[in-house]
């Protein structure tokens, strides 16, 4: 049986934001992963927050990260609804992009055949909807 | 060398409960049985204790004080790290012995889960800006996010599951002889490999206990602890190390790649042994916080028990055993024994030092205790029994 990482719904999940995290959100809502890179030194910064972990400088210009790919990943079983339901995975994923060396970005591997996730394969983001804004996940890259 | 100004005189505890079970005890209730168990341990009575030193495990002082009717405290500080904290706390109070500000302190750590799990620690936390990506994610609890840091270790350096194991294995055998140890039947590396993986690559038996009890310890100067009931176990140095590389570790996970194969420990390790003019070679036994199996042989690489990347084939090679290079967590740890935030380490290296322990290391002179891997800022405290 080829194990499938499932695809979890969030379509109930609040994502709660700040001015420094906002544009992410804005962004994503038009299917684009951007992150804050320093003005002043051009250091990516994640999570988005107020101060340059290099130069401590604040303001921040919003530019695309590079290509996504697996830095670390684990397999989570997720319990049925009931004993008779068929057990599901759900794919955690540290995601790592060629254009930002300081970034990582947390979120979830969907639909891929488990077996064959390893680190360092390409990935591919898409944004699937929360309760108030949409939320970046992944699928390995074709 | 060793001029330790202040030294653990007492040590005191409850029982240990599973998770829930040492209800209708409050958690303020173990906590003064602790306290009064150490004091008397020490020689000491209530009207004696004028402080206090915790870590950042949530604790009412004023509850704590109220209490037990103490009535001249002053001295009450809290070290900000959570478990990572821990073994601060005996930094916190030999400063508050060297300083004057007090005479008799008592370093108290508890847990009490009803209602709610520490295995789930992080789906506790109301959403924030910080942490909704562990939502998207599906992680709730430090071992799912630590398995992230286990996997990327392993396909860095070639860490086989099978050094988990024997992590797990040398705790069980340890608390074997144990008789209040939770999970006493040997392991075998079969038993293991049949555990239900929880947290791929973390199997269930890489996650440790979830259990209930509190411990308390008195620290006094070295001066005074010379005349009290039992042999004084100095603290010989403590380092507590806040940096941004290790961050809010699992709640985070954006360390670098150094940080994030390690167990955030390397600059608290290098302050400690800078600090004392000690290193690994000169430890005994090491008290290493165990929450998942992993974590111990980042550690190991952290305090300089072996190098980076080597920590899987140094701990299959049997070097933690009791009869190893480096004896780690004689009582079987957390993982085997039980857990309340390292402080079963602490009492651990007390009875090691005091020549008393169940699975007593012959000889052992010098104990290291570290704080767990978990937000910084990290901590570590030698302990010794000699001057």
């Amino acid at each position: 049986m080829t194990r499938i990482s499932l695809c979890p719904d969030h379509s109930a999940l609040e994502v709660a934001m700040d001015q420094w995290s906002e544009p992410f959100w804005r962004a994503g809502e038009n299917g684009k992963l951007i992150m804050p890179h320093c003005t002043a030194c051009g250091t990516f910064r994640w999570p988005p927050r107020a101060f340059c972990p290099e130069c401590r400088a604040s303001d921040v210009t919003w530019a695309d990260p590079g290509k996504p790919s697996i830095y670390s990943f684990t397999v989570l079983p997720v319990p049925g609804a009931d004993k008779n339901a068929p057990p599901q995975w759900r794919v955690p994923v540290v995601v790592e992009f060629d254009s930002a060396p300081a970034v990582r970005l947390v979120s979830v591997l969907i639909d891929a055949p488990i077996d064959q996730v390893a680190i360092g394969q390409s990935l591919a983001v898409e944004w699937h909807s929360a309760a108030n804004t949409k939320v970046p996940v992944f699928r390995l890259a074709r | 060398m060793n001029q330790a100004k202040a030294a653990i005189a007492g040590s005191g505890a409850t029982p240990m409960y599973f998770r829930g079970e040492s209800a209708p005890q409050t958690i303020y209730e173990l906590i003064g049985k602790a306290v009064i168990a150490a004091v008397a341990d020490a020689g000491l009575t209530l009207d004696e204790v004028d402080g206090l030193a915790f870590f950042a495990f949530g604790f009412d002082t004023g509850l704590v004080i109220e209490n037990l009717g103490l009535k001249n405290v002053t001295f009450a500080a809290c070290v900000s790290g959570f478990g990572g904290g821990m073994a601060g706390i005996l930094d916190l109070a030999a400063m508050g012995i060297e300083s004057g500000r007090a005479k008799n302190i008592v370093c108290i750590g508890a847990t009490q889960q009803i209602g709610r799990r520490l295995g789930q620690a992080i789906g506790n936390f109301a959403t924030s800006p910080d942490n909704v990506f562990h939502r998207i994610a599906g992680i709730s609890g430090p071992g799912q996010a630590l398995a992230l840091q286990a996997r990327r270790h392993m396909h860095l350096y070639g860490t086989r599951r099978e050094a988990f194991g024997e992590v797990v294995m040398a705790s069980r055998a340890a608390a074997s002889t144990r008789e209040t140890a939770f999970r006493r039947k040997p392991l075998t590396l079969d038993d293991y490999m049949a555990s239900p993986m929880l947290a791929d690559p973390l199997c269930r038996l890489d996650f440790c206990l979830e259990t209930d009890g509190a411990l308390a310890f008195v620290v006094t100067s070295s001066e005074r602890a010379a005349d009290m009931p039992h042999p004084p176990v100095y603290i010989s140095g403590s380092a507590q190390v806040g940096c941004a590389d290790w961050g809010r570790a699992f709640f985070w996970l954006g360390q670098p790649e150094e940080s994030f194969v390690s167990a955030g420990g390397v600059p608290v390790a290098k302050r400690l042994y800078e600090s004392t003019g000690l290193g690994p070679s000169d430890i005994d036994v090491a008290l290493i916080y165990d929450h998942f199996s992993p974590l111990v042989i980042m550690q190991l690489e952290d305090f300089g028990f072996c190098q980076r990347g080597e920590g899987g084939p140094f701990v299959e090679s049997g070097a933690i055993r009791l009869n190893g290079s480096i004896p780690v967590n004689p009582h079987g740890g957390h993982l085997s024994d039980a857990y309340v935030v390292g402080m079963t380490h602490v009492r651990e290296a007390v009875e090691q030092l005091r020549g008393v322990a169940v699975n007593q290391i012959a000889g052992a002179k010098t104990a290291l205790v570290t704080g767990g891997p978990a937000p910084t800022p990290m901590t570590a405290t030698i302990l010794s029994n000699t001057l």
